[in-house]
């Protein structure tokens, strides 16, 4: 299952400081729900692990994330990463361009677009309940985001042992849930 | 017509109430999750998530710590064994557990067997299987591409082409479309759909290591079949296995095939000693079992300009699936699908068929029909309407104008069937009358210049049930007669046992309806029997609507050689010669002196007290019966649908259904039947569709997504019928579960296209969704 999403936002912070954490996926990691940067293989690829849990469905994912294209010349970072299920129940794949945009305020227009290929059990809920899940896991990681980067600069850098919150899980299903619906109905 | 017994009596045309409903309405059923036996375990299925990879490992350490945990068999342990891989019922093999790939989303790949079944659910949690992903294929029209990923490394044919069909006079066909003055054709997709009976397909296996003996509590609509497969698969000797196929919550096909599963828990019991009770989840029995149809079709029609049709090309290609597990006779690629002509005079006709393999659940099964007939049915009534329409024929007319001619029966289509009987004219004037049409017609005439959308659909079905003749007709060999035991009690009851077995048909009533009405005694007094091999006379089981051509029958027959013993009885006891004897209402009177008479009861009552000299004790009979051709059932049936412009919904404002089955043996019962199928038409037609995305996930794997209708979305049906008796079939009767399975997606499909047609649209593939419909309305510009 391919999905498409594309999400913009805005942040107080200037340019440079939102490129700072931006182009380090460590940093990024830290704000993506379940996610965690586990090991640096080389300079633009590291090893990580993302747990998604969608009611009964928990889905392990284990993986490497690679930067694919760094240009800080106009603030663009094209990210990808790809991962099997530890229990073998499926993989994902994700691809994801950011590009930053200056504004007049001061402030920086973050946008993502993301294409996300899902495989297995979890893409068997469909489109609905993904595009669902995924608009959740964007809001957490838009607030999360703005929270980093409203910390001083030293506070950004990610912990040296990864205390690894879990997307949360029980609400993450109801929450989707009560968007499908609501949409349906 | 049938002579009538007394209400008493009970024969055939008496809508008796049905004698199985008593124990179903109370929740006494006994299904197979109903037997719980002593030291019982459980089995629970790991499964691919992916449609297409390579296994690099199973590793069960982790799973077998669990406590409770008693075995788990992975692919491996099976080829040690022999038992990888199975036959299906088509001349391919499938696997039972994984070996080196998985070819569909959901395929098994380990069997877990805990002391209950949430630990073995749990324990399947535990199993990492380690998977390298492969490019999937999806679409079935890709399958022969030269860059397409071959599935099936198995085979010497290192292609994912399976078979190539063709029946017909190809020449004549091209020259009757060279010289035709009309051609019109159609694109239809018979969409992949699943039977979703309401009892998923599972199984309890006993063997017991004592006596050797292996039973089997399957849910199995072939429960003879199964265990001859059983044992030439298994190698145990056939006397050892006894399949008891309990109470059933409904087959439709999807219990034909023998699954993994099943064999997974026969394996399991054979290694532990005790009993492995199996059963599948939902997601498993739509995303695994035997699918249905997937038939990508294409119909041509050459005809004169007065809308007479000459010759019927068609070409299809047909989606089974990882593995061809098609269930249908051998002869037959393809099924009955060359009954592609259907009710109309065709001189010439072409058809041809080419299966291949996808990345998808195997299968396809006969969903509610003999072997592909709905896909046939659903074409040519499809492809009927778009030549009425090109024409500007009204689609009754021009169907008129096309039907077989009572008098040509017996008739010889251009594709090789011999159709017993049929008034192809006689259904649809009914169903013509029945609903109104041309006010209908006017209505919607007057409909339009307001800008309202309403549309008629009509279908003039033929179907072919009832297999078969055993010369053409088989399941891996085994030739479809079937069978029926009569035995009669002192007291003049009786017991009868099938090879047939219902699941939900109302067997237990209809036989002993043909019991009541052959030998007098009523149908209350009669119990019948089914689905226990170690008692049953050997039979093919019940799908293709073939239990009253085959087991009636052969009920009749049995009956009848019961009549002529009581015959020889009832001379001994009234001092005459059986000469001087008649027959009638469960008695034997003499000639002229109807007052010396012997009823069925007293004649039973001296076949066990009284026994003439020279004659053998007891009264009973079996008898197998081999029809000489199948049955063909036919019907008009028309609907009328509303469209909702804001929302694309289609509202099915009227439906009538005039079925002709031949002699009726329970009217309420046919007309059960006639609800249920139109229900499930009405499904396929507008709601179902088991769907993949382009990496072969299952789109369809759950009711969120597959649809089933509920009371809601049903609409009323008006149901009539027409009589035209099989001239070959001892009382008459055709067949008639599947026929408004068979019939009616067309008639959905023809009204919602009608409705439409003035807007230029020509075609809408199932299922129509309002989502389809309102995208259309968008294109055309006339959402409100």
């Amino acid at each position: 299952m391919a999905l498409k999403i594309e999400k913009t936002f805005q942040v107080k912070e200037p340019v440079d400081k939102v490129w700072s954490i931006l182009s380090d996926p460590r940093k990024v990691a830290t704000s993506v729900p379940g996610a965690q940067i586990t090991e640096q293989v080389d300079e633009n690829t590291y090893k990580g692990a993302i747990r998604v849990k969608v009611g009964p469905s928990v889905t392990d994912y284990k993986g490497e994330v690679q930067i694919i294209r760094l240009d800080p010349q106009n603030h663009e970072i094209e990210i990808l990463g790809k991962g099997q299920d530890v229990r073998g129940r499926g993989s994902a794949s994700m691809k994801m361009t950011g590009k930053l945009r200056p504004l007049d305020d001061g402030g920086t227009e973050v946008t993502s677009i993301s294409e996300l290929n899902v495989v297995g059990i979890l893409a068997q809920m469909g489109s609905r309940v993904i595009n669902e899940v995924s608009n959740i896991v964007f809001g957490e990681f838009t607030k999360n985001f703005q929270a980093l980067l409203a910390q001083p600069a030293a506070a950004t850098d990610p912990p040296a042992d990864p205390a690894v919150k879990p997307l949360r899980a029980t609400s993450l299903a109801w929450k989707a849930a009560k968007g499908v619906f609501r949409r349906d109905s | 017509m049938i002579e009538k017994t007394t209400p008493e009596v009970g024969g055939m045309g008496y809508p008796i109430k049905r004698k199985e409903d008593s124990r179903f309405i109370q929740g006494k059923g006994n299904y197979v999750d109903d037997v719980h036996l002593p030291g019982m375990v459980y089995g629970h299925m790991v499964r691919s998530p992916y449609a297409h990879a390579r296994l690099k490992s199973v590793n069960t350490e982790k799973a077998k710590e669990l406590p409770g945990v008693l075995a788990i068999i992975t692919g491996e342990d099976l080829a040690k064994a022999g038992l990888a891989w199975m036959p299906t019922l088509f001349f391919d093999k499938q696997m039972v557990l994984a070996t080196g790939k998985v070819l569909f989303q959901s395929q098994e790949v380990a069997f877990v067997v805990a002391e209950d079944r949430y630990t073995a659910a749990d324990a399947a949690e535990l199993v990492e299987v380690e998977y390298e992903e492969l490019p999937v294929l999806v679409d079935p029209h890709k399958a022969t591409d030269p860059d397409a990923p071959i599935l099936r490394e198995d085979r010497e044919q290192k292609s994912n082409h399976i078979f190539h069909w063709e029946v017909g006079d190809k020449a004549a066909t091209e020259k009757a479309f060279q010289s035709a003055t009309v051609k019109a054709s159609v694109h239809a997709v018979s969409q992949r759909c699943h039977p979703a009976p309401l009892e998923t397909c599972g199984c309890v296996a006993d063997f017991n290591k004592a006596t050797e003996k292996l039973t089997i509590y399957l849910t199995s609509q072939a429960p003879h079949a199964h265990r001859t497969l059983f044992a030439l698969v298994g190698g145990i000797p056939e006397q050892n296995i006894r399949v008891i196929s309990p109470d059933i919550g409904g087959g439709f096909g999807n219990k034909v095939p023998i699954y993994p599963g099943y064999v997974c828990a026969v394996v399991a019991s054979l290694t532990l000693g005790v009993p492995v009770k199996w059963i599948e989840t939902r997601s498993e029995n739509l995303q695994s079992t035997g699918f249905a149809r997937d038939y990508h079709m294409t119909a041509e029609i050459a005809a004169d300009a007065n809308g007479k049709v000459k010759a019927l090309r068609v070409k299809t290609l047909a989606d089974h699936g990882a593995f061809n597990a098609a269930a249908q006779p051998t002869k037959f690629p393809a099924g009955l699908f060359s009954v592609c002509t259907g009710s109309y005079d065709f001189a010439n006709s072409f058809c041809e068929v080419d299966g291949v393999y996808t990345n998808k659940a195997p299968g396809g099964i006969a969903y509610r029909c003999s072997f592909r007939i709905t896909e046939a049915a659903y074409l040519i009534e499809r492809a009927m309407d778009v030549l009425a329409s090109q024409m500007k024929i009204d689609p009754a007319e021009l169907r008129r104008r096309n039907f077989i001619q009572p008098e040509q029966f017996p008739y010889k289509t251009p594709l090789g069937w011999t159709y017993d009987s049929g008034n192809y004219e006689g259904a649809l004037n009914k169903a013509l009358e029945m609903i109104g049409y041309k006010q209908l017609r006017k209505e919607q005439e007057e409909k339009r210049k307001k800008g309202e959308l309403m549309g008629i659909g009509i279908s003039s079905f033929t179907e072919a049930v009832g297999a078969g003749p055993a010369h053409s007709f088989d399941i891996a060999g085994i030739k479809m007669f079937d069978s029926a035991e009569i035995r009669i009690h002192p007291t003049g009851k009786a017991i009868c046992r099938m090879g047939t077995k219902s699941q939900g048909q109302g067997h237990e009533t209809t036989y002993a309806q043909i019991v009541a009405q052959e030998l007098g005694i009523p149908a209350s007094d009669v119990i019948v029997e089914e689905g226990d091999t170690d008692t049953a006379p050997y039979g093919l089981g019940t799908y293709a609507s073939r239990s009253t051509p085959t087991s009636g029958a052969a009920t009749a027959f049995a009956a009848r050689k019961i009549r002529d013993k009581a015959k020889k009885i009832a001379a001994h006891l009234l001092e005459c010669s059986e000469a001087d004897l008649e027959w009638e209402n469960g008695k034997f009177f003499v000639k002229g002196a109807s007052s010396k008479s012997k009823t069925i009861q007293e004649i039973a009552f001296a076949a066990y007290t009284n026994i003439p000299p020279g004659l053998e004790a007891g009264l009973e009979a079996v008898d197998y019966y081999d029809p000489p051709n199948l049955t063909f059932p036919f019907g008009t049936y028309i609907c009328v649908v509303d469209i909702d412009k804001g929302t694309g919904e289609v509202k099915v404002r009227r439906f009538v259904a005039v079925d002709d089955c031949g002699n009726v043996i329970n009217p309420m019962i046919v007309e059960g039947q006639i609800h249920g199928g139109l229900t499930e038409g009405l499904a396929i037609a507008f709601m179902q569709l088991i769907d993949y995305d382009e990496n072969g996930n299952v789109q369809g794997g759950t009711f969120m997504d597959y649809l089933v209708p509920t009371a809601v979305e049903t609409p009323h049906w008006e149901t009539g019928s027409t009589c035209t008796p099989s001239p070959h079939h001892p009382f008459g009767a055709k067949g008639v579960g599947e026929s408004p399975n068979v019939g009616s997606p067309a008639a959905f499909v023809n009204a919602v296209v009608d409705s439409l047609s003035h807007l230029g649209v020509k075609h809408i593939d199932m299922p129509i969704t309002p989502w389809k419909v309102w995208n259309i309305l968008n294109e055309k510009g006339v959402v409100t």
